[in-house]
């Protein structure tokens, strides 16, 4: 059998239908949000935001309840947590989060050892499930990017200015406060609805890589967020489908389309002192 | 007094526990350029930075134009506007990617959700007009993490003057530059303060260029050690006091930064 008539067969199965859709719009979600979240230095929080999430998904189990419902308030109350420990702490905040993020998996780890039908489901939960999204999931989804990308529409120049410098904003009437923790919060959110596509090891990925990619070959602000959706959006889709068709893990096959077009923008970047990663 | 555009009253704040600016009180009169002095550590950053309500204050009161800042450093959008702030340098400009002329129109949004079809041919009028006058025309489309120490000085001011302001706080605006840049940023500065009526108050180390430009000075070695003229407030006395005996001024060396600023 060759692979356009698998395509075509595949594209028919309504799972794969919503998981390419979910891919899409989490692809954009991570993209967009990414933009500000990497030049924020943000990159190893959404990292260890979904190594912590297993401990939530783990909470669901174990209260039999769907992941999502459980995983949403459990990120935004790790992300309200980590800010306030963070402006508290005089430990680095990498160091801060590591400590977080290591022990929610241990324990996670060590709970999910013990419940017996999910011994094997570990792996999945680690790197993704693609057959695993429902349409509550797709409507949450949709419902975020519309949220989100409101929110970074109406106040993108607030968003900019904290971006580059966060008492230049507060000096132009900017409430750096508020905007800080919206966005994690968000940020938080978009986390925990795209890690049944993805998986917890890899969901920063989504957030980091087609931001970072953009980056490399962007001169201006709203074109280098624009493309960052874009290049989230397509890296998800082509991910999972060649997921489907060589019957491949969803996560890391999306990851390896985001390495690859991390590499061509690498590889097309100009070269000048500023553009530089 | 109704007419200064900066009052202070016992100003105290705190970092980390720990007072760096103390019982600081002084205000400026309209169209005054206020230099504020003193060694590295002394809290100069941390004042202006609380006077625009970037850092929380622990203790007194400030009025901008006649508004009190409120305690977590609230002011009207309207007085926002006319108050413009000259950073050290932008701490992530090597990180994002802003074009010289999107980065001026930003001194020009008022704060607060806005519609992106929503922008105004003001705006761009306003932007051209700024970098004309700043004469970084040329830089229109140029990232700013692609710019000199100088460019990006000029490129901030044309965020400041972007928007008719009352009031220009520069935190060490020489900081980086040569002495030729520190001559033209100095005489731009100086020009626009005529035709704009502006307000300046500015940290400054050059004692030399405070006492050929401006009208008063403030010593701060955590509290206000000395105010006044030129003259007055920078005679050697009142330096040896402010900085220690060892002080020569004229060999004194422009540090790049004053106390640790976020």
């Amino acid at each position: 059998m060759s692979a356009a008539p698998a395509l075509a067969e595949l594209l028919q199965l309504p799972f794969l239908q919503r998981a390419l859709l979910a891919g899409l719009l989490t692809g954009a979600l991570g993209g967009m949000l990414g933009s500000f979240a990497v030049l924020r230095q943000l990159s190893f929080f959404s990292d260890a935001l979904g190594h912590s999430a297993l401990l939530g998904i783990t909470a669901a189990i174990l209260l039999g309840l769907h992941p999502t419902l459980v995983l949403v308030p459990f990120a935004v109350l790790f992300a309200l947590g980590i800010d306030r420990l963070a402006s508290r702490s005089r430990l680095p905040t990498d160091a801060l989060l590591n400590i977080v993020y290591s022990s929610s998996l241990a324990l996670a780890l060590l709970v999910l050892s013990r419940v017996r039908s999910y011994r094997g489901g570990i792996e999945q939960l680690l790197f993704g499930d693609i057959l695993g999204v429902t349409w509550l999931d797709l409507g949450l989804i949709l419902l975020l990017l519309l949220v989100c990308g409101g929110y970074l529409v109406l106040s993108r120049r607030s968003q900019i200015l904290l971006t580059l410098d966060e008492p230049l904003a507060i000096s132009r009437g900017v409430a750096a406060g508020r905007h800080r923790l919206l966005f994690i919060v968000l940020l938080a959110v978009v986390v925990a609805i795209s890690i049944k596509a993805v998986g917890v090891l890899l969901i920063s990925a989504f957030v980091v890589i087609p931001a970072c990619a953009s980056r490399l070959v962007s001169g201006h602000f709203g074109p280098y967020v624009l493309l960052s959706a874009g290049l989230g959006a397509g890296c998800a889709v082509l991910g999972l489908l060649l997921s489907a068709l060589l019957d491949l893990p969803s996560g890391p096959a999306v990851v390896a389309v985001q390495l690859a077009g991390f590499l061509t923008a690498l590889a097309l970047a100009p070269r000048g002192p500023g553009l530089a990663p | 007094m109704a007419t200064s555009v900066l009052d202070v009253h016992h100003l105290t704040v705190h970092r980390d526990g720990v007072p760096v600016v103390e019982d600081v009180s002084f205000c400026l009169a309209p169209e005054t350029d206020t230099a504020l002095v003193g060694p590295n550590g002394a809290g100069k950053s941390s004042l202006v930075q609380a006077l625009l309500g970037i850092l929380p204050r622990s203790g007194g009161s400030v009025r901008l134009l006649g508004h009190p800042l409120g305690p977590r450093g609230q002011l009207p959008p309207a007085v926002r506007d006319r108050i413009a702030y000259l950073p050290q340098t932008l701490a992530l400009r090597g990180r994002i990617p802003l074009a010289v002329a999107e980065f001026v129109g930003l001194g020009w949004d008022p704060a607060g959700p806005s519609l992106p079809w929503r922008s105004g041919g003001g705006r761009a009028a306003a932007v051209r007009a700024a970098l004309r006058r700043t004469d970084t025309a040329d830089l229109a489309e140029r990232l700013i993490s692609d710019l000199s120490v100088g460019q990006l000085k000029r490129a901030l001011l044309a965020f400041c003057l972007v928007r008719p302001r009352s009031l220009l706080v520069l935190d060490e605006a020489q900081a980086g530059l040569d002495t030729q840049a520190t001559e033209q940023f100095h005489q731009l500065l100086y020009g626009l303060r005529r035709s704009e009526g502006w307000t300046i108050l500015q940290v400054s180390h050059d004692l030399e260029m405070v006492r050929r430009t401006c009208d008063g000075v403030l010593c701060l070695n955590r509290s206000l050690r000395c105010s006044g003229s030129p003259d007055h407030a920078l005679s050697p006395t009142q330096l040896a006091q402010l900085y220690g005996p060892g002080y020569v001024p004229y060999h004194h060396h422009h540090p790049n930064n004053g106390p640790a600023s976020r």
